[in-house]
């Protein structure tokens, strides 16, 4: 005679094997580890991925993809657009912690990296750069950062959905092919 | 709005003297899933000893230290097991991943709790944990006001699991208030429910936790139950008091006649008025639903949208040149889910509602001793301490020695 205690006992073990049962049953539909990536092309620079992340300092981070810059002397990224001088005074760029360095390599073109300790993700020079020039800067969740959350909570409040699982071996999302190792 | 797309405006300079700098971003994906469950599994084994075995308080606080500095840190606390419920609903309703590893997480603690009780929340659990260190003094809640608090988490965990069935983003994530301390940062709710936590004993664990809820199902027919002391309970009641959980039922003596009837009285009224109850908890669902399925993303694009207002999320939608249709096709689905689900999820919680009272007014087993439940006790080991039959054991052990 088997008690009612031991009769529910039997029966949430046995619920508790159905999802590894179902999980079995559809294996092959089943995914690696997933990550969080910004798609580049849903992202509209909002700047919510600045505040939203669990992590103080955010996982975003502006990444340049060299390749597609087109190393301008005047670039919309680095300048404001009411800028009142072509000049590095503060008043002028458009990155709110100088993040973004510039340097000179042959006339008239100058190369501009992002200093990631001083990147905060706000997308400001993204926008710039979209807006009026080629579009090489943009915004991505620095795997090495992000702590992986369950729910990132910059997907649950991006306006454009752009906040994706990317599978472990393709981490980052590109606007083009990833650049050509030389 | 200009779409963001790699354009060549500005076509790339052919230079003399110049390689292209290469992106260095990092791929390596820390503490995989793998050590997470090993380490979980570890833990609840030592958890278990402690707790049977040595039947020590200080080694259950040593352990909640253990867990705070192992899963809340070492392993960051997200993901952890308590949210797991929410990828499991979402599994198979929606396509989100759902890993073995995941599962794993969510099983474990279960799997735990039908053979030895809620030995996950003593430890193992990150949030438990930060509790039960920073718990100072106890104000006792009383049992009534107790028991209907602990209802929270039961409203809870329907609205989450209908929350996640709709397509929102997983909301327990966002809700744990302990997560910014193990990020080294703050925010209000965490410091409200610390200082809470500081008097009245796990305030998220008894009054919020969802995934509380089914370990408290399934510890409630659990194989192995602890026993306050291995002698006979002398009914000093120092244990009652001293645990903070409220988890101690008293003896309960053979009821006399007059109970007797006043039971099977409270008894019949009570199953009269599961009907009243049930149909009053399906409308109340129905009620909140419109309220609920506002605050779903989706529907209050719509909204903004069929009122002409701006902001970033229909800035987005215009330029992602999705059809109307497709949202107004998403939105019914959300909406029909909600109008469903929550009516649904009202009736279950006036059936547990309605079930808890007719518990309390059941025959309950006789017994001289008081024994713990299984259901609310987070194994703190704090009535071993209190009580002094254990004591006076040990030092008839120090003295044997």
């Amino acid at each position: 005679m088997i008690s009612t205690r031991e009769f529910l006992r039997c029966l949430l073990g046995g619920a508790l094997l159905a999802p590894f049962l179902w999980l079995v049953g559809k294996r092959k539909s089943r995914q690696p580890a997933f990550l969080w990536q910004i798609d580049p092309d849903k992202c509209i620079q909002c700047g919510k991925c600045e505040t939203a992340c669990v992590l103080g300092r955010s996982a975003v981070k502006c990444v340049h993809q060299y390749a597609a810059c087109g190393y301008c002397l005047f670039c919309s990224g680095y300048y404001q657009d009411k800028r009142v001088k072509f000049d590095t005074a503060a008043e002028n760029l458009r990155c709110p912690t100088d993040a973004i360095k510039r340097k000179y390599i042959e006339d008239p073109y100058f190369e501009y990296t992002i200093d990631e300790e001083a990147c905060i993700g706000c997308g400001r020079c993204v926008k710039g750069c979209a807006a009026f020039g080629n579009g090489s800067l943009f915004l991505q969740i620095r795997q090495g950062i992000c702590k992986h959350c369950n729910q990132c909570r910059i997907a649950e409040i991006c306006p454009s959905h752009a906040i994706v699982r990317v599978p472990a071996d393709t981490p980052y999302l590109f606007k083009r092919p990833p650049e050509v190792k030389t | 709005m200009i779409p963001i797309l790699a354009q060549a405006r500005f076509p790339a300079p052919e230079f003399e003297n110049y390689t292209l700098p290469q992106l260095q971003l990092e791929t390596l994906v820390r503490d995989p899933i793998v050590w997470r469950v090993s380490a979980l599994l570890l833990f609840l084994v030592v958890t278990g000893l402690c707790f049977y075995r040595w039947r020590s308080a200080k080694a259950m606080r040593l352990l909640a230290l253990a867990g705070v500095v192992i899963f809340g840190f070492l392993f960051t606390a997200c993901p952890c097991p308590v949210g797991m419920f929410q990828n499991l609903i979402a599994a198979f309703v929606h396509e989100h991943p759902l890993g073995f590893g995941f599962l794993l997480l969510f099983a474990i603690p279960l799997a735990t709790a039908l053979l030895f009780g809620r030995l996950f929340c003593a430890g193992a659990c990150p949030l438990g944990a930060v509790q039960e260190l920073l718990h100072w003094k106890s104000i006792q809640i009383p049992l009534p006001v107790d028991r209907a608090l602990r209802l929270i988490p039961i409203a809870l965990f329907l609205l989450i699991a209908v929350t996640v069935v709709a397509g929102m983003a997983l909301p327990l994530c966002s809700l744990d208030p302990y997560l910014p301390l193990f990020l080294w940062s703050c925010s209000i709710p965490t410091i409200a429910m610390l200082v809470l936590g500081l008097f009245v004993s796990r305030p998220f664990c008894r009054y919020l936790c969802p995934y509380g809820v089914l370990l408290r199902l399934f510890a409630l027919v659990s194989w192995k139950n602890p026993a306050i002391t291995l002698k006979t309970c002398i009914t000093c009641r120092l244990c009652e008091q001293g645990c903070p959980n409220g988890a101690i039922l008293p003896p309960q003596d053979a009821p006399t006649p007059e109970e007797q009837a006043l039971g099977v009285r409270r008894l019949t009224r009570l199953i009269a008025a599961l009907p009243l109850a049930l149909c009053l908890g399906g409308s109340f669902g129905w009620f909140a639903a419109p309220m609920v399925s506002a605050h779903h993303p989706a529907v209050r694009l719509l909204e903004d949208l069929e009122a002409h207002r701006t902001n970033d999320a229909v800035e987005a939608f215009e330029t992602s040149g999705t059809p109307l249709a497709q949202l107004q096709n998403e939105v019914a689905q959300v909406r029909h889910v909600f109008d469903w689900g929550l009516p649904l999820a009202g009736v279950l919680l006036a059936g547990v509602v309605m079930a808890e009272l007719i518990a309390e007014n059941r025959r309950r087993k006789e017994s001289r001793a008081y024994t713990i439940d299984p259901s609310l006790c987070f194994c703190c080991g704090r009535c071993y301490a209190a009580c002094p039959l254990n004591r006076k054991h040990e030092e008839n052990k120090g003295t044997a020695s």
